[in-house]
C-alpha cells in the first residue's frame, strides 16, 4: 500500500478523520496571559486535564489519557534533565515541542502502520512581562499553531484548546475581543470561563459560524458551572519563587465568577 | 515505528525503580552506584578518615525546626571561602544541610531537588515525607562506593515539615552509609559537632527550658553560641567572623514553609546574646 502514493495520502486522509473524530468531544481548555501570569482553565470531573511540566511550564491536553500521559511523561523527562544538567532557565519550551515533541507526533502519524498519538495539546510558558508570554498549540500530526504574529493576524495573549476547528475560531474570536493582557485575575479567570463556554456550546451546536448571544452564553456557562468542576492553574509571573505552577481548587474560584 | 527518540521506554512508567537518579543513569547523566572497592595497592591497609570539616546543627523549637551552619569551606588545614551555604533547601518545606565534600554535597542536594520536583510532577502528588527521607538515604547509599575510596564523604542532616498525616517538623540524620536516624530533639553534623551535641544535650536537659519550648529569638541566640563554641576548638568551624561581618546560614522550617533569616537580625541577635 506504501509503494502508492495515492493510497497513503488516503490512508492519512483516512486516519485524520478517524483521530479528529476521536477528538471531536473534548472538553475546550482556554489559557489567558493575564498581569500577574498566565491562567489555564476548563470545565470536566472525569481526569484531570492541566499539568506541571516544569518550572514556567504547563500543559493542558485533551485526548486518549494513554497517549497525553506518554507525552507528558517524556516532556517532564526531558525538561527536567535539561534543567538538572544545565539549569531552570535553560529549559525551553520552544526548544521542547519544535524539536523533540513534534517531531516524534509528525512520524508517529504518518508511518500507518502504526499508532499515532490521539491527542492534541497546549502548552505555555510564563515569561517576564506578558509580551514574553509563549502559547503552542500541538495537534496530533505534529502541527504546531503559536501565539506568535503571522502574515494573518496579531500577536495573541492567549491560546485555546477545542475538539473541533469552528470551537477553536470562535474561541479565539471571543478573546481577541474580550482578552487583555493586562487584565486581572478576576477578569482572566470570568474570560476563560466565558471562552470555554463558547467552545463548549459549539461543541454541542456543531456548525455554527457567529458568536452565541450573550445572554446564551451567561446561562449555558451556569448550567455547566452547576453541574461540574473547575479545572484550573497558574503559572504565575513572580520570579520570586522558582516553581511557578499552582493549580486552584475549584473553591477558590467559585467565590470570584461574576454572576 | 520509531517513539524511542523521546528517550521513554515502553514499560509502565511510575515503578519505584524509575526515579529521576536512575532516568539520570540511563542518559549517563549521574555516576553510576557501584560500591567500589578500598585501592588494591596500597600497602598498609588504609583507614578511612572522616573528613566532615564544618558544623551544621538542627534542633526542633517553638516555631519548628531551626537548622543553622556556618560558612567555612576547607581543604586539609586551608580555608578555601568563607561564605559556602551548607544549608540547602530542597523543597518548600525541606531543608538539606551538609556536612562532607562539598562538590558531592552539592550534587547530591541537586539530585534530590530534582528528584522531588520529578516526582510530584510525573505522579501528580507531593512524595510523603518519609519518601523523602528514603530518597536521601539512597542517594547516600549509592555514593558509598566513593566513600569507601576515600572521597566524597556526606553526612548531611534533613528537616522538614510533615504536612500530612500528623501536622509536625520532622528532623533526620544520616551516617555516610546512609543509614537515617529520626531525631527527637536536636541533631548535629560535621567536625565541630561533638562540641555542640555537648551543649544542645546541656540545654534540653537542664537548661532554662527545653529545647522545643525555645522562642525564636532564644533558639537563635542558642544556635549561634553553639557555633560559636565549635569553632573555639574545631579550626573547620568558621563561627561568626566578627571583622568580616560573616554570619552562619540560619533558616527555619515551620508549617508555612521556610524562611531564611537575614543578616541584619542575626547580626542583632549576636550583639546582643553571644559577642
Amino acid at each position: 500500500m506504501i509503494e502508492e502514493p495515492y493510497r497513503w495520502v488516503e490512508a492519512i486522509a483516512n486516519r485524520r478523520e478517524y483521530i479528529e473524530g476521536q477528538l471531536a468531544p473534548g472538553s475546550p481548555i482556554a489559557a489567558l496571559g493575564y498581569r500577574e501570569g498566565i491562567l489555564f482553565v476548563t470545565l470536566g470531573q472525569t481526569r484531570q486535564k492541566l499539568f506541571e511540566v516544569y518550572d514556567r511550564i504547563a500543559m493542558g491536553a485533551i485526548g486518549h489519557p494513554g497517549d497525553i500521559e506518554r507525552l507528558r511523561m517524556a516532556a517532564i523527562e526531558l525538561a527536567s534533565t535539561e534543567g538538572f544538567t544545565r539549569s531552570a532557565a535553560d529549559v525551553s519550551l520552544r526548544r521542547l515541542v519544535h524539536y523533540s515533541l513534534s517531531p516524534v507526533m509528525k512520524s508517529a502519524f504518518e508511518q500507518i502502520y502504526g499508532p499515532p498519538y490521539l491527542t492534541r495539546m497546549l502548552f505555555a510558558e510564563v515569561g517576564a512581562r506578558p509580551e514574553d508570554d509563549l502559547f503552542l498549540r500541538v495537534e496530533y500530526d505534529g502541527e504546531i499553531a503559536s501565539n506568535g504574529a503571522t502574515y494573518a493576524r496579531a500577536r495573541q495573549d492567549f491560546a485555546v484548546l477545542s475538539g473541533t476547528r469552528q470551537s477553536v475560531e470562535l474561541m479565539e474570536a471571543f478573546l481577541k475581543s474580550e482578552h487583555k493582557p493586562d487584565a486581572s485575575f478576576e477578569v482572566a479567570v470570568n474570560s476563560a470561563l466565558d471562552a470555554w463556554s463558547i467552545g463548549h456550546m459549539l461543541l454541542q451546536a456543531g456548525e455554527a459560524k457567529e458568536l452565541p448571544a450573550r445572554d446564551a452564553i451567561a446561562q449555558h456557562r451556569q448550567e455547566q458551572l452547576s453541574i461540574v468542576a473547575i479545572e484550573a492553574a497558574v503559572l504565575e509571573r513572580d520570579s520570586s519563587r522558582p516553581i511557578r505552577y499552582r493549580s486552584l481548587a475549584d473553591k477558590e474560584l467559585r467565590s470570584i465568577i461574576s454572576r | 515505528m520509531d517513539r524511542s527518540q523521546l528517550g521513554f521506554d515502553q514499560n509502565f512508567s511510575g515503578a519505584a525503580d524509575d526515579d529521576f537518579p536512575s532516568l539520570l543513569r540511563r542518559k549517563g547523566l549521574l555516576a553510576p552506584a557501584v560500591i567500589g572497592s578500598m585501592p588494591q595497592n596500597s600497602r598498609q591497609q588504609q583507614t578511612w578518615q572522616p573528613t566532615e570539616a564544618t558544623t551544621i546543627l538542627a534542633f526542633k523549637f517553638s516555631g519548628g525546626v531551626l537548622v543553622a551552619g556556618d560558612r567555612r569551606a576547607t581543604a586539609g588545614n586551608i580555608v578555601v571561602y568563607d561564605r559556602a551555604d551548607k544549608v540547602l533547601e530542597i523543597d518548600s518545606h525541606s531543608i538539606m544541610a551538609i556536612a562532607g565534600v562539598p562538590a558531592t554535597a552539592w550534587e547530591m542536594a541537586r539530585v534530590l531537588e530534582h528528584s522531588l520536583q520529578y516526582f510530584r510532577r510525573t505522579q501528580l502528588q507531593e512524595m510523603s515525607v518519609d519518601g523523602k527521607v528514603r530518597a536521601l538515604s539512597k542517594l547516600l547509599r549509592d555514593n558509598f562506593g566513593f566513600v569507601m575510596q576515600g572521597v566524597g564523604v556526606v553526612v548531611p542532616i534533613f528537616a522538614t515539615y510533615d504536612g500530612n498525616s500528623k501536622p509536625e517538623a520532622r528532623l533526620y540524620f544520616y551516617d555516610a552509609m546512609g543509614a537515617q536516624f529520626e531525631a527527637t530533639d536536636y541533631a548535629a553534623t560535621g567536625s565541630g559537632s561533638p562540641a555542640v551535641r555537648g551543649i544542645l544535650y546541656y540545654e534540653n536537659t537542664w537548661g532554662l527550658k527545653r529545647l522545643h519550648k525555645l522562642s525564636e529569638q532564644e533558639a537563635v541566640s542558642l544556635a549561634l553560641r553553639a557555633l560559636d563554641t565549635a569553632a573555639e576548638s574545631d579550626t573547620a568551624t568558621a563561627g561568626v567572623d566578627r571583622s568580616g561581618k560573616i554570619y552562619p546560614v540560619i533558616k527555619i522550617v515551620s508549617r508555612e514553609g521556610i524562611t531564611t533569616l537575614p543578616e541584619n537580625k542575626i547580626a542583632a541577635v549576636f550583639k546582643e546574646m553571644v559577642a
